[in-house]
C-alpha cells in the first residue's frame, strides 16, 4: 500500500464548523428568526383506529390570534412521498385515523400558547374501529382491515441458487427465530420546519433534512409547483441518523397554513411528538434457516420475515427489500431464499434509521453464526474466516465485491480484544464477535435512476475557494471531508475553503446523506471539480512562466516545479488573479454518478452497489447472574472504510455507532400498549449515557477502494450494525444463554438462566 | 408591572448574565431557558427535551450547572448566570472549547454548549477530577452522536493541564 503521500487527506483535523459549535454561534432551525412567523400546532388522533366523521375548526379559528386552520379537506389526495408507488400517508387524516398520533387538523397562531389553546377548540367526531396491533394477527384472514387493499402492504419472495438442494446437501441445518424492537433516533434536536409560501408563489422551506434536493423534488411534485419555485434550506442539524430522510406531515401542513396566511409558519416537533409520531426503526420478526457442511462451509440461507410497518407505508418496503439483499451479503452464502411480508398495524409507522434494516438481519445472522460455530466445535473466528468475503467475490445475486478488508477486520479486532485468551473463561464474563457487510456508497435506483452528486468550485482572486455541494452535513462531518478533498487537490489549507451547502438555490444536485454514500459519491464529485480547477491553474501558470504544466505542482498556496520543491515559482493567488483579470476566472464542475450499472434487476442481480464497507466488532461483557444486568466492559471495532480521509472523525463515527448499537442491544425500546407509546420521553426511553460506555478501541482498516476518492468508502452506518449481535454472543459466552429478542433486558436473561437451570436439573 | 395579552401579570427580574446586568419584565411561568434565548437573544443554549433529561440547556448558575429548561426564570432573580456565549469573550477560546475542537468531541453540536458548561462547572470546582468524577458531572448530559469517548478525552486533557488549586 502506498505510504502517506498526502498533505490533508488522512489527517486528524477538527471539523470545519468546530469553533461555531463550541462558542454557541452555530445556528439550528429553532434559532432561526424569520419576521412575521406564525406558530403551528397539530391536533392528533387519540384513537388507534377510528373513522373521522366530522372535523370542525370554526371555534378555533375565532380565537383571537389564530390566523388559519387546516384539515384533511385542504390536503386531500396528497400522500407523503418516499418515491414509491405504495406511498399512502395523508398529511392530515381523510375519513380515517390509523394510529394514536395520526394528524387530524392544525392551526397557525401568533404564539405557541395560542395555537395550543386553539387545538382544544377543534371539534372532532370519531367512530372507533377495532384496532390490530400485532402483525401476525393482522395477517390472519378476517382481521380488521387497516387499508382497503388489506393488511399486507407488500409481499416479496425470491431465491438465488437452489435452496432446497443446498439444504439437502448440508450436514447440519439450524433454524432460529429472532425478533427486534422499535428504536427511536433520539436526535437531540427534534424534526422541524418553517414554510413560507410568499406572495409571488415561491415556497421556501427551512427544514431539518438530510437530503435537500430530493426534498425539493418531493415538495414540488407533491404540490404541483415548478422546482424553480421551491427552495429548501437547512441550518445546522442536531443529529439525524436516518430520521430526516424524506418529509414528515409537518412540511405539508406548514405549507398549507402558510398558503392561507401568506406568512411563514413554523412547526417543530416536541420530543413527545418525535417519539409518538416520528418514524422509528422497523421491528421485524425473522426466521432464519441455515445449512452448513461439517467443515463449516455455509451452503444455504433461507429467511422468512415479517416487518411491522405500522399504520402507513414509509420506508418499510424499501427496508425490507434492503434486508432481502443483505441476506446475500455476509459470508457469501451461495444459495439464498427470501420471503417477506410487510404488514400494517395500528401503530406509529416506521422509517429510515442508520443501517436501513441491516442491524436487524445482522443480529439474526451473527447470533446464529455463533450457535453454528459451537455446534460444529469451531471457534466463531475460524468459522467466519472460513466463509469470509473477499475482493473479486460475486454474491449469489451476482454483485461484485471490489475492495474488501473483512479478513483483516476479523484478525485485527480479535487480536486487539485478546480473543483467544478471554474466550470461554466463565465466571460470568464473556467475549463475543459479530461482523457487518454494508453498502459503502449508497445504491442506484433508490431515489432516481442514478446515484449522483455534483460540485462547483469557484476560485477567488486571492486563491481561496467557494465550494458548493448538494451533500448534507447532519453532524457526521461530510463538509469537512469534502473540504479536505478540495484542499488536497488544490494545495490550499482548509481555512481557505468556504463551504456552500444546505440550500437548493445555491448548490448543485446531490441525493444527500443516506446509505453511507457522501464520502464516496460527493467526495468523488468534489475531487473532479477540484481537478478541473487544478488543471486550469497549472495550465495558466505554465503560460506565465513558460513551463510545461506537467512539470508543476500545487502546495501550500504556491506553485512549485517538481524539480525544485524548495522555491516556489508563483503563488496560486497570483495565477487566480491573472485569470480573473483576463476575464476567465477559475471554475470547476464535477459530476459523479456511481458506475455500477443502470439499476438493479432483482432476478439477474445486474447492477448492485458500487462498493461495500465491512467491519468486525468484539464485545466483552460481565453479566450479574443474580440481577441479569449486563455491563459492557471493553469493545473493539475494526472497520474497513477504504481509506480514512479524517481518522479522528472516522473514530467518532465508530464510537457513536457502537454506543447507539449498545442501546439497541440492551435497553432501547419504544414500548407500546394498545398502540399507545408508553415511554415518549428521554426519562423513560433510555439512551446510553456517559456511565454506560465501555472503553472502545477503534481500528481503521484501509482496503483502498479502487473507485473511491483516495480509496475511501462509507462508514456512517456500519458501526451500529453488528453491535447487538456481538453483545448477545458475549452474553452467551459469559452465562450460556441465547437471547433472540432485542433488547436483551435483565428480565430476559434471568428467565433464560432459570430455564437453563431447570433444564439441567431434569438431566 | 404589566400584563401580557393573555392577561398574566408580569414581574420584574434582575439578573446578571455573562457579566452583564439585565432588568426584564417577564411572566412568572417562563423558564430561564426561554428568557435566555428569547429575551436576551443568547441562542447558544439549546432546547433539547424540555424536561430536564438531556442537558442541552445547561447553564451555570452561581457556579453550579443547572438545566435552564426546568427552572423558572424568576427563581434566578438576582443571581449570576453564565452561558456558552460568556466563555472566550476575549476572542480566545476557553481551554475547554479548544479541547472539544482538537479532540473531535463534537459532531452535530446540539449537546456541545451544555456539555461544555457542565464540564466547566466541574473544573471550576474541582480542577483535577478523576475519570469517574467527570462522568458523574456529565451524567445529566446526553449525546446521541459521539458515544462520549472524545468528550471525556477532551475534558481530561484540560483537567490534566490545570494546576492544582
Amino acid at each position: 500500500m502506498a505510504q502517506d503521500v498526502y498533505t490533508v487527506i488522512g489527517k486528524r483535523l477538527p471539523r470545519l464548523e468546530s469553533e461555531e459549535k463550541v462558542s454557541g454561534t452555530a445556528r439550528y432551525l429553532p434559532d432561526l428568526q424569520i419576521p412575521g412567523t406564525l406558530y403551528g400546532k397539530i391536533l392528533r388522533s387519540p384513537y388507534p383506529h377510528a373513522r373521522v366523521l366530522r372535523v370542525d375548526t370554526s371555534r378555533a379559528e375565532r380565537l383571537p390570534g389564530v390566523r388559519a386552520a387546516v384539515t384533511g379537506n385542504d390536503t386531500k389526495g396528497i400522500r407523503l412521498c418516499t418515491f414509491s408507488r405504495f406511498d399512502n400517508k395523508p398529511p392530515l387524516a381523510e375519513e380515517r385515523v390509523r394510529f394514536i398520533g395520526d394528524e387530524v387538523a392544525a392551526v397557525a397562531a401568533d404564539s405557541e400558547s395560542i395555537a395550543e389553546e386553539a387545538l382544544d377548540l377543534i371539534e372532532v367526531d370519531y367512530e372507533e374501529l377495532p384496532p390490530v396491533f400485532d402483525p401476525l394477527e393482522a395477517m390472519k384472514p378476517g382481521a380488521v382491515g387497516i387499508h382497503e387493499e388489506g393488511n399486507v402492504a407488500y409481499h416479496r419472495s425470491w431465491m438465488y441458487g437452489d435452496i432446497e438442494s443446498a439444504l439437502k446437501e448440508s450436514d447440519y441445518i439450524f433454524e432460529d427465530q429472532f425478533r427486534t424492537q422499535a428504536q427511536a433516533h433520539c436526535a437531540l434536536e427534534t424534526h422541524g420546519c418553517i414554510a413560507y409560501f410568499d406572495q409571488t408563489g415561491t415556497l421556501t422551506v427551512w427544514i431539518t433534512t438530510q437530503w435537500i434536493h430530493p426534498t425539493r423534488r418531493i415538495l414540488s411534485e407533491t404540490l404541483g409547483l415548478p422546482y424553480s419555485k421551491v427552495r429548501v434550506i437547512t441550518a445546522n442539524i442536531g443529529g439525524s441518523f436516518g430520521r430526516s430522510g424524506g418529509i414528515e406531515p409537518i412540511e405539508i401542513i406548514a405549507t398549507f397554513l402558510s398558503k392561507k396566511t401568506r406568512r411563514p409558519v413554523r412547526i417543530i416537533h416536541s420530543h413527545d411528538e418525535q417519539f409518538t409520531s416520528g418514524r422509528s426503526r422497523y421491528p421485524v420478526l425473522i426466521d432464519i434457516k441455515t445449512g452448513v457442511k461439517k467443515d463449516g462451509t455455509l451452503l444455504a440461507r433461507k429467511v422468512r420475515m415479517v416487518t411491522d410497518n405500522g399504520a402507513y407505508n414509509n420506508f418499510g418496503i424499501a427496508v425490507t427489500l434492503g434486508i432481502g439483499s443483505k441476506c446475500t451479503y455476509l459470508w457469501g452464502v451461495p444459495n439464498v431464499a427470501f420471503d417477506a411480508d410487510v404488514v400494517y398495524t395500528n401503530k406509529v409507522y416506521g422509517g429510515a434509521f442508520r443501517g436501513f434494516g441491516n442491524g436487524q438481519i445482522t443480529f439474526a445472522i451473527e447470533s446464529q453464526m455463533e450457535t453454528i460455530a459451537r455446534k460444529l466445535g469451531m471457534d466463531m473466528k475460524d468459522l467466519c474466516l472460513k466463509n469470509v468475503n473477499y475482493p473479486g467475490q460475486r454474491t449469489c445475486m451476482g454483485h461484485k465485491i471490489t475492495s474488501c478488508g473483512l479478513k483483516e477486520c476479523i484478525e485485527q479486532a480479535t487480536a486487539a480484544a485478546g480473543w483467544e485468551a478471554k474466550r470461554g473463561k466463565g465466571r460470568n464474563r464473556g467475549i463475543g464477535m459479530a461482523s457487518v457487510m454494508h453498502i459503502g456508497a449508497g445504491i442506484r435506483n433508490l431515489y432516481g435512476d442514478c446515484n449522483l452528486s455534483e460540485a462547483f468550485i469557484k476560485m477567488n482572486n486571492d486563491g481561496t475557494i467557494d465550494l458548493a455541494s448538494g451533500a448534507m452535513d447532519t453532524g457526521q462531518g461530510s463538509n469537512t471531508v469534502l473540504a479536505q478533498v478540495a484542499a488536497e487537490e488544490l494545495g490550499i489549507p482548509m481555512r481557505d475553503i468556504n463551504m456552500i451547502t444546505g440550500d437548493t438555490s445555491t448548490t448543485p444536485q446531490c441525493l444527500g446523506a443516506w446509505g453511507s454514500r457522501e464520502a464516496f459519491i460527493a467526495g468523488n464529485a468534489v475531487k473532479l471539480a477540484a481537478r478541473e480547477v487544478r488543471l486550469r491553474l497549472l495550465e495558466e501558470a505554465g503560460k506565465i512562466i513558460k513551463s510545461d504544466p506537467e512539470d508543476l505542482i500545487l502546495k501550500d498556496r504556491q506553485i512549485y516545479r517538481k524539480t525544485n520543491l524548495q522555491e516556489s515559482v508563483l503563488s496560486i493567488a497570483h495565477v487566480a488573479n491573472a485569470c480573473y483579470n483576463a476575464g476567465r476566472p477559475l471554475f470547476g464542475r464535477g459530476i459523479y454518478d456511481d458506475p455500477s450499472g443502470l439499476g438493479i434487476d432483482p432476478k439477474t442481480g445486474h447492477g448492485g452497489p458500487v462498493t461495500y464497507s465491512f467491519g468486525t466488532q468484539v464485545a466483552e461483557v460481565e453479566v450479574d447472574p443474580r440481577t441479569g444486568k449486563v455491563k459492557v466492559l471493553n469493545f473493539v471495532a475494526a472497520h474497513d472504510l477504504g481509506k480514512a480521509i479524517n481518522p479522528m472523525m472516522a473514530e467518532g463515527q465508530i464510537e457513536g455507532g457502537v454506543i447507539q448499537g449498545l442501546g439497541y442491544a440492551l435497553f432501547e425500546d419504544l414500548v407500546m400498549e394498545e398502540g399507545l407509546v408508553l415511554n415518549p420521553n428521554l426519562q423513560d426511553y433510555r439512551i446510553p449515557y456517559v456511565n454506560d460506555i465501555p472503553k472502545i478501541v477503534s481500528i481503521l482498516v484501509e482496503s483502498q477502494d479502487p473507485e473511491g476518492p483516495y480509496g475511501a468508502k462509507g462508514l456512517g452506518e456500519p458501526p451500529i450494525i453488528p453491535t447487538a449481535a456481538a453483545i448477545a454472543n458475549a452474553i452467551y459466552d459469559a452465562v450460556g444463554v441465547r437471547i433472540k429478542t432485542l433488547p436483551i433486558t435483565p428480565e430476559k436473561i434471568l428467565k433464560a438462566l432459570k430455564e437453563k437451570e431447570e433444564e439441567s436439573k431434569k438431566k | 408591572m404589566g400584563k401580557t395579552r393573555e392577561g398574566i401579570m408580569k414581574h420584574e427580574l434582575k439578573l446578571k448574565v455573562n457579566g452583564q446586568d439585565y432588568t426584564l419584565l417577564i411572566e412568572p411561568n417562563r423558564t430561564l431557558l426561554e428568557v435566555i434565548r428569547e429575551d436576551l437573544g443568547l441562542l447558544g443554549t439549546k432546547l433539547g427535551c424540555g424536561g430536564g433529561e438531556c442537558g442541552a440547556c445547561t447553564v451555570i448558575l452561581n457556579s453550579e450547572a443547572v438545566k435552564s429548561c426546568i427552572m423558572l426564570a424568576l427563581d434566578a432573580r438576582n443571581q449570576e448566570i453564565w452561558t456558552i456565549e460568556g466563555l472566550g469573550q476575549t476572542g480566545e477560546l476557553h481551554p475547554l472549547q479548544r479541547a472539544f475542537v482538537e479532540y473531535g468531541a463534537i459532531q452535530c453540536g446540539y449537546c456541545t454548549s451544555g456539555m461544555i458548561m457542565a464540564s466547566k462547572a466541574l473544573l471550576d470546582e474541582n480542577p483535577q477530577p478523576s475519570e469517574q468524577e467527570i462522568k458523574d458531572a456529565l451524567a445529566g448530559n446526553l449525546c446521541r452522536c459521539t458515544g462520549y469517548l472524545k468528550i471525556l478525552e477532551a475534558i481530561s486533557s484540560v483537567a490534566n493541564k490545570m494546576e492544582r488549586k
